[in-house]
């Protein structure tokens, strides 16, 4: 069972700025992070993942998260 | 560290495969809902697309792909040798009209993510192009 407050400060503290909720999309372990971030500016969808899923990446190959969907944004856009 | 022939074997099937996926499973008996659902996007575009399932050798090929393209879950899909994402980014790029575009085929009417009962399989891909595990 994933610690979803955690999840949501380890992404949060890697975005400074940003806006991070963590929803639960079934059993605890598929999660979804939608995510404001000045960040993403410029970047490709596949950059703006990464930038969400690099802090928890250990919590995915663990298998603490099953499933991290990302809804990614930018602030205004 | 990934294993350097897994590694170049995985570089090179995404080379030569124009429309590639990664997935859990087979397009037949996707073993994951995310896997099966991309699956649907793409015979619901009629792309053809060549698909390796990742479960014989899951660890070995996260840490190829992660190596690779920096990404490393499942599924993943490839175009032009280049990764376009997971399920999420590829069922936004689905129902804005991009995916179709980047395949070179027309947009279905009513473009929505496919319920898992409106998923046909079979039809349009082809053979798995490598065998693992």
């Amino acid at each position: 069972m994933a610690d979803l407050a955690e999840i949501q400060s380890l992404i949060a503290r890697a975005l400074p700025g940003a806006d991070v909720e963590i929803l639960d999309e079934g059993g605890g372990d598929h999660l979804r992070a939608v995510v404001t971030a000045p960040q993403f500016e410029g970047l490709s969808r596949v950059d703006q993942h990464r930038l969400v899923k690099g802090p928890v990446q250990h919590l995915m190959d663990d298998g603490t998260i099953h499933a991290l969907s990302v809804t990614a944004s930018i602030p205004g856009g | 560290m990934s294993d350097p022939e897994l590694k170049a074997k995985v570089e090179e099937i995404i080379r030569e495969n124009p429309v590639l996926l990664f997935m859990k499973g087979t397009p037949d008996m996707p073993r994951c809902g995310f896997s099966m659902r991309v699956v649907g996007m793409l015979e619901q575009l009629g792309a053809e697309y060549g698909a390796v399932d990742v479960l014989p050798a899951l660890d070995p090929l996260r840490e190829a792909t992660g190596e690779i393209s920096d990404w490393r879950t499942f599924p993943q899909l490839y175009v032009k040798g280049e990764l376009v994402g997971g399920c999420d980014i590829v069922e936004e790029m689905f129902e804005s009209g991009e995916l179709a575009t980047m395949l070179g085929v027309e947009q279905p009417d009513a473009a929505a993510a496919p319920e898992p009962d409106r998923l046909v399989p079979g039809g349009s891909q082809q053979s798995p192009p490598m065998q693992l595990g």
